[in-house]
């Protein structure tokens, strides 16, 4: 079906191509790229379309009993097997490799060998008319795939979600340990299955009662007792077992949440219990906030791009801008005082105000200017001031950092002034005010409006007094 | 991300890979088998991770140590873990069973028994959680609540030396980098102005046994991550100051001049060392300003002297080192290692730990308490503990009033606070005898990877190619221990 005429030195390039990338495929575990290699990856996403038209063109000609021109197949194969080996390049990049690469690689590599199969083939006048077009469906299946995994790489794996698909909410300060936990854990691997449209085993999932009322195999929770819980038992279940859930092919829950669910249960399958009614020593706490936590980074998530020229510039000898971790974009902020402190020092970080979450300016002579770039520093967490020449005036400018949680402003001339605004602060949880002018009157109204938050007041007197006065050790043994 | 560039190993001398490296790079060529030659094309090595190096790979909870560390090994019979059956069969021999084959150190070996020996200070529960503290430290006592107790610390060393190099570098073999070199590669500097890694030692009146400075050595990894010792007295750093006649704008001009030179001598050679020299000296500058600033403590008012007690006055004590941590703290500094010598109780322990007890006891737990009022165990852990513990049998003379104790690396007992940790729990369990370790053990290599873990540091992923392999703090193991992380 395709004219022979194919000129050697081409056939020497793609055999060339063809060894490489199989090369770099088998022995990628020992390669160390060269930084000028690596860079050839960078060319991945220009060249990434070419294979794709062509090869779907060739293929999709040849499936319809037409000739395949014999310089498209050329190029195509070409083009295949350097876009796989800039892809993989560029794969070396990013060490491990993550699951969606992992496949992105070795179906991208296949579509560029299987190309250079139908190729060799054609070449070689071989009438296998059934293998090659079993080699063009192939191709056009696994170039839809390769190309669905890319873009995931690229665009995030939700990227092709429906819009309504959850995108989990913020769980609150003080959840609800059913709704806002073992719900979304049920309502993320189960419910799909469980709901009043499927009810696969007669089960619904969707509410306590439905779990207590159970399907075709009884209750699915016996309340406060985990062990006798069907629920559990599929759980725990080996993959294999056919009764284990969720079912084969999807993705298991995780050890966490399988505890989560277990004490939930054991501690009475309540709709009421709150994270705070519980002992900090309960092992549900610690699972509970380490789901939180992950809810902390997205959080961060929203934040402006900052560039890192951005910080090196803004950053000198005495500012010290960090980022939070890795690739967050919430900064954290330190100021030391310089022997020639200027304020500029401070105001000019107005660019990354969005930015910063942590803001420390502890003992440096700030005045209104710098807090008046604390005015605008909308999402941060952290605060310290303390030993600073502030006064209520300036203190008034944090008046609207609803996400403060945390406010070092000991050693500061603040007064029950002050008192008014801090009382607003929903998200606080400590606060630091020893050596203030607030008195004892504006200190219980504080611990009357922030019941929950840590309010220090220096070292306890008692303890001071026993640290001060007593320098015990056993005379005996002396 | 300064320290993406490329690295030479050895600095000093061209060796075979920065010939061939140099060489390479006017060829250029892409030859197949470099490729599996890795370090042709560049000098030095790359973070395994594609994490940018110097910041924490994820949310850090604590962004600086203080690890007050008790050379010498105090006891954990005398301290924190808790044995009345100890008491009860004094003087029995340690059963076989229990000892199961351990190893001792010739100090003991040529000994036909090993008597047990009940502590000689007396118990109590003290806080909320019940903690069980001795004695010997009622301050610390007072702090129960603040502090995670681990009593089931254990090493495979039974020798000072490879017990504190264990315990300083993840190695017993000497050469690798100390801790805190590791937080400073990983994590950087958080004041320019001060060194990231900075070390006090003070010496207690028991018996000591020797500090090195290979113990704050930053190894393989670049220089600047080495320690810094700051003495006690009118120079904290030597040679810190300028001679007399020399201003400060002098020293400017000096400065620059050198570095012209170094420059010019760094495009012809490509050694990497030499920046490092460079930026070491522009430390050194601002270092000047600042080290005499936060060194000064007469700035520091009364209450807070006296919470520390009279001898954080006098230089170069364990209570004045504790107050400059806190100080060190405060400015940024991102490890702060203490030394406190004069723990090795072989004989007449328990005079010489109640010695001992008393130069740590009130100055450690004013630390935590001055942290915690400034807010700063919020993101500062404290560390406070030995290399490793000591034997349940007396050694020498069988005294109650006056004994000794061997080493034992088996089970021993530390304590933590802030940064993460849980406060008020005691973690871990050892046996009837205190010998063995029946619940939760917790190796060095794994209080390495929490140590890092709280940080924000994944202990796996932070690593530094040397000699062809990847080191880690951890080296091949460690488990972070999640039931003491808040």
């Amino acid at each position: 079906m395709i004219k022979k005429n194919s000129s050697p030195r081409v056939d020497y390039v793609i055999f060339g191509l063809t060894v490489f990338l199989i090369f770099c495929l088998v022995f990628e575990s020992f390669l160390d790229l060269p930084s000028m290699v690596a860079w050839l990856g960078r060319l991945h996403p220009l060249v990434l379309h070419f294979p794709i038209v062509l090869l779907l063109m060739a293929a999709g000609i040849g499936l319809l009993n037409q000739i395949v021109p014999r310089l498209l197949l050329t190029v195509a194969t070409l083009s295949a097997l350097i876009t796989a080996i800039t892809g993989f390049f560029l794969g070396t990049e990013s060490a491990p490799k993550a699951e969606l690469l992992f496949w992105h690689q070795w179906m991208g590599a296949g579509v560029a060998l299987l190309a250079v199969l139908w190729y060799w083939i054609s070449t070689n006048y071989l009438q296998q008319t059934y293998l090659v077009r079993g080699i063009q469906l192939v191709v056009i299946v696994l170039i839809g795939l390769t190309g669905h995994y890319g873009g995931m790489i690229t665009h995030g794996e939700d990227f092709l979600a429906l819009p309504n698909s959850n995108r989990t909410e913020k769980i609150p300060e003080n959840p609800l340990i059913y709704e806002h936990i073992v719900h979304r854990i049920l309502d993320k691997n189960c419910i799909a299955c469980h709901n009043p449209n499927k009810k696969k085993g007669e089960l619904l999932m969707n509410s306590i009662e439905a779990l207590i009322e159970g399907g075709e195999s009884g209750a699915s929770i016996v309340v406060g007792d985990p062990g006798s819980s069907e629920l559990i038992r599929r759980l725990h279940l080996p993959m294999e077992n056919e009764e284990h859930m969720p079912p084969e092919g999807k993705k298991p829950l995780s050890q966490d949440e399988i505890r989560i669910l277990e004490r939930w249960i054991s501690l009475g399958a309540s709709d009421t219990l709150r994270l705070e009614h519980l002992d900090n020593t309960d092992p549900l706490v610690g699972m509970v906030r380490k789901i939180m936590d992950r809810g902390t980074e997205n959080k961060w998530a929203k934040l402006p791009k900052v560039a890192d020229t951005t910080l090196q510039n803004l950053a000198s000898d005495y500012v010290t801008i960090r980022r939070i971790s890795g690739n967050s974009q919430a900064l954290s902020v330190s100021v030391f005082l310089p022997p020639n402190y200027s304020s500029k020092n401070i105001t000019r970080l107005q660019r990354i105000a969005n930015n910063i979450v942590e803001l420390d300016m502890s003992g440096v002579p700030i005045g209104e200017e710098e807090m008046a770039l604390v005015f605008q520093c909308q999402n941060l967490e952290w605060l310290e001031v303390d030993r600073t020449p502030i006064t209520d005036l300036e203190f008034d400018k944090i008046k609207a950092l609803s996400k403060l949680r945390v406010i070092k402003a000991y050693e500061t001339a603040i007064t029950d002034k002050s008192v008014a605004i801090l009382k607003d602060f929903n998200n606080l949880q400590s606060l630091y005010i020893w050596e203030t002018q607030i008195t004892e009157g504006g200190l219980s109204e504080l611990k009357e409006a922030l019941p929950n938050v840590q309010i220090v007041r220096g070292i306890d007197p008692e303890l001071k007094d026993a640290f001060i006065k007593q320098d015990t050790i056993l005379d005996s043994l002396q | 991300m300064e320290e993406d560039k490329s690295k030479s190993e050895n600095p000093l001398k061209v060796n075979r890979r920065h010939f061939f490296s140099q060489l390479s790079v006017g060829i250029g060529s892409l030859a197949l088998g470099s490729l599996l030659i890795p370090d042709l094309f560049k000098g030095g090595p790359k973070p395994l991770a594609s994490q940018p190096l110097g910041i924490p790979h994820f949310a850090p909870k604590a962004k600086r140590v203080i690890y007050l560390f008790q050379s010498g090994a105090p006891s954990q019979l005398e301290s924190f873990d808790y044995k009345p059956t100890l008491a009860k069969r004094m003087g029995e021999d340690l059963p076989d069973s229990v000892r199961n084959g351990q190893r001792l150190t010739g100090m003991t070996a040529g000994q036909d028994k090993f008597p047990l020996m009940p502590s000689a200070a007396k118990f109590a529960q003290h806080g909320k959680s019940g903690a069980w503290v001795s004695e010997f430290f009622p301050h610390i006592a007072k702090i129960a609540d603040d502090i995670c107790i681990v009593k089931s610390m254990h090493t495979e060393a039974i020798n000072h030396d490879p017990a504190i190099t264990f315990f300083q570098t993840g190695s017993q073999q000497s050469g690798r980098p100390s801790m805190g070199s590791w937080m400073s590669y990983g994590l950087g500097s958080e004041n320019q102005n001060l060194p990231s890694f900075v070390v006090l030692t003070s010496r207690g009146k028991g018996n000591s046994q020797g500090l090195y400075s290979k113990l704050w050595s930053s190894g393989f990894l670049d220089s600047k991550h080495q320690g810094v010792l700051l003495r006690s007295g009118k120079d904290p750093v030597l040679y810190l100051n300028d001679p007399d006649g020399i201003s400060r704008s002098d020293k400017r001009h000096l400065l620059d001049h050198v570095s012209s030179l170094n420059k010019l001598h760094h495009v012809e050679t490509g050694d990497d060392e030499i920046e490092s020299r460079i930026a070491q000296y522009e430390m050194a500058y601002r270092m000047q300003m600042s080290v005499p600033d936060v060194m000064d403590i007469k700035k520091e008012p009364e209450s807070i002297i006296k919470l520390y007690g009279e001898d954080s006055q006098v230089p170069g004590t364990y209570a004045a080192n504790c107050l400059q941590a806190r100080r060190l703290a405060e400015n940024g500094v991102r490890f702060i290692q203490l030394y406190h010598q004069g723990w090795d109780q072989h004989g007449n322990l328990p005079n010489e730990m109640a010695g001992q007890a008393k130069d740590v006891d009130q100055a450690s737990a004013a630390l935590i308490l001055d942290l915690k009022q400034r807010g700063m165990l919020e993101d500062t852990l404290v560390i406070w503990g030995g290399e490793f513990g000591r034997t349940n049998y007396c050694q020498g003379n069988f005294d109650p009033k006056n004994y000794g104790r061997d080493h034992h690396p088996r089970a021993f007992s530390i304590w933590m606070a802030g940064g993460g940790i849980k406060p008020g729990i005691t973690f871990g369990e050892t046996d009837e005898f205190g010998y063995n370790i029946v619940k939760n053990p917790v190796h060095i290599n794994d209080f390495h990877a929490t140590i890092m873990n709280n940080l924000g540091l994944d202990h796996e992923q932070l690593t530094y190619k040397y000699q062809g392999r990847r080191f880690r703090l951890t080296d091949v193991a460690g488990n972070v221990i999640k039931d003491i992380i808040t």
